[in-house]
């Protein structure tokens, strides 16, 4: 059962202030010129807890976009490879959009299955999260149509409500309840209540819809020429994937000595381009179906949910402006409401 | 908790030159522990390090029934399998696997089995015929097709005698064209199987080769009255992690790496992979 704790930002900012002895403290950091970034912060009265968007997702705290996995060394005549340690250094990242907790419950799902990848259940077990509800969401917000919200915590050790003349928490985890053992205090009936009206009033605030198609619908249209159309723009740059939250497709590649596993990108040509020469996706058409598919259709088949969180990343920051949303709440010939 | 892009050492023990452009390596595992707990079905893959260079999958070439060393395959192609044709006996690579889900072999037991190959094509099936040749009567009727383009392409030559001896077991050689000295058939591999006619009762085809081999096989196969269930080939892709999750070698929401590489006919008809 979640417990609430009501307190104001000088509280927190003290709070923090006592947790970087213990914790690496990891938040969103307005730049300027640049914009809002997360970073390890090293005074914590740099946590940026506004409506802005974070440029970057969280998920490189997690899955580095360039992980040491091994060395292969010569000593005494022998080969050997050597492991990398994994870092145990406990962490707390605050200010996390809903979304992004999200994105890794999905991530979740491909790192911390059958084949377990150790960097990433490290990274994910010696971390503490600390979310943020949104109080405006931006134009190109739709989690609501990706079964998240404003206001969602799955994922999340606490979620931070800012109203107006403070802050409730939302305590969701023992971890959790640990941390703020010390701060601030329960509700009363007043602000109890202000919570549910907030709440209510946060979980209708995106305006962005749409109608994802059930996996085998989107299934009957693979040959379509839409996906031509729709991808005609595209400049095959990537970003809409390395910025995504959910996006994890990678390359293992050798530096020298090392092997690093870096993140990579399905709209890429070499992505799947074969020794031989052959390509099984040639063309923008292909690579942006399978972005498409992935996120739609193929991870639904495979985990039951959507591979999109509905953070208006890609949108945002897509040089020509490609719509992942637009497009797929326009798929021709599915049923609509 | 084990680091699964971690690969094992293995030591080339030999290497044997097969085509001009064919290698077969074979390996030992530093490892004594690992040799022994190394259980592989054929048709499984492994993911192959030359250090320094990177990474590629490569299919087993040997049957998991001959112990002490695994063999692989390798034509000369692209990054690894170039700085693979470097290597030394006695030089160290790494091999992670076996990666994903081998021939169906309980399900091929007490049938007539078909095995069309060809060129490098042929390194899978191998694995699966010294396999049935090895457990020789679990199997009834072994036909094998083999092709090349030319008879220089041919791989595994040293093992034609022992498979032509092994019983109730048919060999039928091919080359695209005419050649001298060449006394076995000649016509591209699908041509072949039209003129031999094999029954499709009780059998099993199992098919590898080159795109444009398994394109024009498969009707064939069909039209001797095959049916897409008992087809069975195995894909190429590029599978870089082998575990399903890097996201190159999806076909539908399936990953060829962790759900093939084998697939029936009727399978890949599913999800509308064209051959």
């Amino acid at each position: 059962m979640p417990s609430e704790k009501f307190f104001v930002k000088e509280d927190l900012y003290n709070k923090l202030e006592e947790l970087s002895k213990e914790f690496e403290i990891i938040g969103p950091r307005e730049l300027p010129n640049k914009g809002i970034f997360y970073q390890s912060l090293k005074n914590t009265r740099d946590l940026y807890l506004g409506e802005g968007f974070a440029i970057e997702p969280i998920k490189r705290f997690f899955l580095k976009p360039s992980e040491w996995i091994f060395d292969e060394r010569f000593r005494e005549n022998k080969n050997i490879l050597e492991g990398i340690p994994l870092p145990a250094d406990k962490r707390i990242i605050i200010s996390v959009r809903p979304c992004e907790t999200r994105g890794l419950t999905l991530l979740d799902k491909v790192f911390d299955s059958d084949y377990k990848d150790n960097f990433y259940i490290n990274n994910r077990k010696r971390t503490i999260i600390i979310g943020l509800a949104c109080n405006k969401p931006a134009k190109n917000c739709f989690c609501t149509s990706m079964g998240g919200s404003p206001i969602e915590s799955r994922g999340m050790d606490v979620l931070i409500f800012d109203m107006d003349r403070g802050l409730i928490a939302e305590i969701l985890t023992d971890r959790g309840r640990e941390l703020f053992a010390s701060i601030g205090e329960g509700l009363n009936e007043g602000q109890r209540r202000l919570l549910k009206e907030d709440k209510e009033k946060k979980k209708d605030l995106v305006e962005k819809k749409l109608s994802p198609p059930e996996g085998k619908e989107l299934d009957k249209i693979f040959e379509s020429d839409y996906w031509e159309d729709v991808s005609r723009p595209c400049i095959g740059c990537g970003i809409c994937t390395y910025l995504c939250p959910t996006c994890h497709c990678f390359d293992l590649v050798d530096e020298r000595r090392k092997r690093l596993r870096c993140y990579d990108s399905c709209s890429f040509p070499d992505f799947t381009l074969e020794a031989s020469g052959v390509n099984p996706r040639p063309t923008k058409k292909e690579r942006y179906r399978q972005r498409v598919f992935h996120k739609f259709d193929y991870f639904k088949k495979n985990f039951g949910e959507n591979l999109c969180v509905g953070c208006g990343r890609c949108i945002r920051h897509c040089p020509v402006k490609i719509d992942i949303a637009d497009i797929v709440d326009k798929v021709p010939g599915l049923k609509k409401e | 908790m084990q680091n699964i892009y971690q690969p094992y050492l293995a030591g080339i023990i030999d290497i044997r030159q097969e085509t001009p452009d064919i290698k077969t390596f074979k390996l030992k595992f530093r490892d004594k522990e690992i040799e022994g707990s190394f259980n592989y079905r054929p048709g499984q893959f492994v993911e192959f390090s030359v250090f320094g260079e990177g990474e590629a999958p490569f299919c087993i070439a040997s049957s998991p029934t001959r112990k002490g060393s695994i063999e692989c395959s390798v034509k000369r192609m692209g990054k690894v399998s170039q700085a693979l044709h470097e290597l030394d006996v006695g030089d160290t690579v790494g091999i992670r696997g076996p990666y994903g889900n081998g021939f169906p072999v309980e399900d091929l037991k007490a049938k007539n089995l078909l095995f069309v190959a060809g060129g490098i094509g042929l390194a899978p099936l191998r694995s699966l015929i010294n396999y049935c040749l090895d457990n020789r009567d679990d199997f009834k009727a072994v036909t094998i097709v083999n092709g090349a383009r030319t008879s220089r392409d041919l791989v595994y030559k040293s093992e034609y005698r022992e498979w032509e001896k092994a019983g109730d077991t048919k060999l039928h050689l091919t080359v695209d064209c005419r050649e001298e000295d060449w006394t076995c058939m000649v016509g591209v591999v699908p041509r072949i199987l039209e003129q031999l006619k094999p029954a499709c009762r009780d059998s099993s085809a199992i098919v590898c080769g080159p795109p444009v081999m398994i394109r024009y096989t498969m009707p064939v196969l069909l039209k001797l009255g095959f049916c897409a269930p008992s087809i069975i080939t195995t894909l190429e892709m590029k599978m870089k992690c082998g575990l399903g999750k890097c996201g190159r070698c999806s076909i539908g929401n399936l990953y060829v790496c962790k759900d093939g590489p084998v697939f029936s006919l009727e399978q890949l008809r599913a999800f509308q992979y064209e051959c």
